[in-house]
């Protein structure tokens, strides 16, 4: 059993617990000494500020067994409580103990990840490829803890979808995450689909992004449900490098979920457009908590960023947080957030053509989400992620796991009763 | 001829502002009624009051329409009883399919009438086409509502609105505003297509250059939240001629 919260003031028994996981090397002395340095998260630790993190944190828990099993030949790469299971033939995966660690991550749970974790699962990209990650939770009231380490090569094209099914992991915690090294001239799109619901399993996903020279990333997030979750990302831009962040947030019930995330432009002439909308329903909690830091060495940025969200109840909360560091003058930035109701104007125009008022505000909510899902260019992943959104909206009140797994996919929202 | 509206001592405001003081209307059916006046005198607030927009309090009075008072109804109840308002500056919908929403309309209205939907193929074969015959391009259908939309282009989109939903009572809140003269040719002819000696209308215009296109049966002059004259068409000339100060209280 394993007591998170008691780390910060044991130092002594994490050490314990990396000899345990036999970690003896660089990396994971680079992460202790990190994560020494940040201590573990407390409601005081800034970047936790909006999100629960104590109970996780002051809960014993179990944590989830790494025992490798023969991996299946499948068309996507599942990992079953952070255990591939299956891959397909053209993808290179394998464990490895030698991994790189972003020096500078700003949050203690990335390098607890790697503590953690002897071992991440390495995918290495070769090749232009597709890439469809099916994460698989089983274990209730189980820490399930683990890291992916993605390289591609240079001027490769790369799409990563991510989607998640966890229904029988309930109370869990999963604090997994993934270091994403975007070679020199490469391109990457990642699409993150992931449907929470209350009761079920609380992530905290830690990731970092390095972009080479002239590369490019393409980070979307959609993270929909009733129940609390939290991505915190790190994003390093070299040279003449590219970052677009999309995040879309539908958030109901007591749900607490979002964004936290430092973009660094590191290289000159780098350019970052990270973009967040947020749709706040009942009593759930929003976060974006973003920052854009321009290093001296960033001359020629050019870096936006920009919160929308809707709040459809007098009970929802937006934490909108954006934020601009910057060090050096030859640069072009902006960034603002905006926090509001369904606009009236809009509504009253959809209503005087015959249209109720609930069919227009749905009208204007999967419009307002549409601006993000639109954007992504696989037509089969555009289409799987507008099903996920419409399943939490038109599920209403009710959200619920449901013993078969949909197409792979994640949570299946109930009918309303 | 009976009437199709009846507006009877009719007091609203916006906000604390009182901008409609016992205002009286009859509109017959099948007839084209214009309304002018000075600005600030009530005329968006009157078409806003018959259509129930949220901004307008009515403090007292009735609007009868088909003899029914709807003074108390949804905006959405009204539109679907057939009362339909051609917007002065047509709101931006982005994200919402220009198509998707005016086949959901035209739905919601068929349902209302008992008549069968529309089907994807219907509606775009019949929205193009009046699309075309508005001058209006085919891609607009395409777009997100009204967004990026020229004056004109908007106007055009009320327009095919108007068509493809074959309201009862239409009312055209300055339409002409901005219009180029193939614009306002193309919008008058929609207008024209409607008119089957049934369908009221009522044109607010501060000018008359419409009217030489949609000929009126009626004009009414607002002024100061009342309307002070009735009279026929040649109201229009003496309007232009002598101005609204030229018009005593009736």
């Amino acid at each position: 059993m394993l007591l998170l919260g008691s780390l910060d003031m044991q130092a002594l028994q994490l050490q314990n617990a990396i000899e345990v996981y036999g970690s003896q090397n660089e990396a994971a002395k680079l992460a202790l000494s990190r994560l020494k340095e940040l201590g573990l998260p407390t409601k005081k630790t800034e970047q936790y500020r909006y999100f629960d993190i104590e109970p996780l944190m002051k809960q014993e828990w179990k944590l989830a067994s790494k025992e490798k099993r023969d991996i299946e030949e499948a068309d996507f790469l599942e990992i079953v409580d952070g255990v591939v299971t299956k891959a397909p033939k053209d993808v290179e995966v394998r464990y490895q103990k030698e991994r790189k660690i972003e020096a500078g991550h700003f949050d203690p749970l990335y390098y607890l990840g790697h503590l953690l974790n002897e071992e991440v699962i390495t995918i290495k990209v070769q090749s232009d490829a597709n890439i469809k990650i099916v994460h698989h939770y089983t274990l209730p009231k189980t820490l399930i803890s683990y890291r992916i380490a993605i390289e591609t090569a240079p001027n490769i094209s790369l799409q990563l979808s991510e989607s998640f099914n966890g229904c029988d992991a309930t109370e869990s915690f999963v604090m997994a995450g993934y270091d994403l090294y975007v070679a020199r001239d490469a391109r990457v799109e990642v699409i993150k689909d992931e449907t929470l619901v209350e009761g079920i399993y609380t992530p905290v996903f830690s990731n970092f992004v390095h972009l080479a020279e002239q590369s490019f990333a393409k980070i979307f997030t959609f993270d929909f449900g009733n129940a609390d979750g939290l991505q915190l990302l790190q994003a390093k831009l070299e040279e003449n490098s590219e970052i677009v962040a999309d995040h879309l947030l539908y958030v109901k019930g007591e749900g607490k979920r979002g964004t936290v995330s430092q973009i660094v432009h590191a290289g000159i002439n780098a350019k970052s457009d990270q973009k967040a909308k947020n749709i706040l329903q009942d009593k759930a909690r929003g976060i974006f908590d973003a920052l854009i830091k321009i290093d001296p060495t960033g001359a020629g940025t050019k870096a936006h960023q920009n919160s929308k969200a809707v709040l459809l109840n007098d009970g929802a909360y937006m934490a909108s947080k954006p934020q601009l560091e910057i060090y050096i003058d030859d640069v072009e930035a902006s960034h603002g957030s905006t926090i509001g109701e369904l606009d009236e104007d809009q509504l009253f125009y959809i209503r005087s053509r015959g249209i109720t008022l609930e069919e227009a505000r749905k009208m204007l909510i999967l419009a307002f989400a549409n601006e993000i899902i639109d954007d992504i260019e696989d037509p089969d992943v555009r289409e799987s992620v507008h099903l996920s959104f419409e399943r939490v909206y038109y599920g209403q009140g009710q959200l619920e796991c449901i013993a078969t797994c949909h197409g792979c996919s994640d949570a299946i929202i109930g009918e309303e009763q | 001829m009976s009437n199709m509206v009846e507006i009877k001592d009719l007091y609203a405001s916006i906000g604390d502002k009182k901008i409609l003081k016992g205002l009286n209307l009859d509109l017959e059916e099948g007839k084209v009624h214009v309304i002018m006046g000075p600005n600030g005198a009530g005329k968006s607030t009157l078409s806003k009051a018959i259509v129930g927009h949220y901004d307008i309090e009515v403090e007292k009075g009735d609007i009868l329409y088909k003899g029914e008072n709807i003074v108390d109804e949804e905006p959405e109840m009204r539109a679907l009883k057939g009362i339909f308002m051609s917007f002065q500056n047509p709101v931006e919908v982005p994200g919402v399919n220009n198509a998707y929403f005016l086949r959901t309309a035209v739905n919601a209205k068929r349902k209302f009438e008992g008549k069968e939907e529309l089907n994807a193929a219907e509606f775009l074969r019949k929205a193009k086409e009046l699309a075309k015959e508005l001058g209006m391009k085919p891609e607009l259908l395409n777009r997100s509502l009204n967004e990026g939309f020229s004056g004109g282009e908007k106007k055009r989109n009320e327009t095919l609105q108007m068509l493809m939903l074959e309201p009862d009572f239409i009312i055209l809140d300055e339409i002409d505003s901005g219009l180029d003269v193939d614009a306002l040719r193309s919008v008058s002819e929609g207008i024209n297509k409607l008119k089957d000696g049934k369908r009221t209308f009522l044109i607010i215009t501060h000018y008359s250059r419409i009217l030489d296109y949609v000929g009126p049966d009626y004009v009414h002059v607002l002024k100061d939240g009342k309307i002070i004259k009735s009279g026929g068409p040649e109201l229009v000339s003496k309007l232009e001629e002598e101005g609204y100060a030229a018009l005593g209280e009736s």
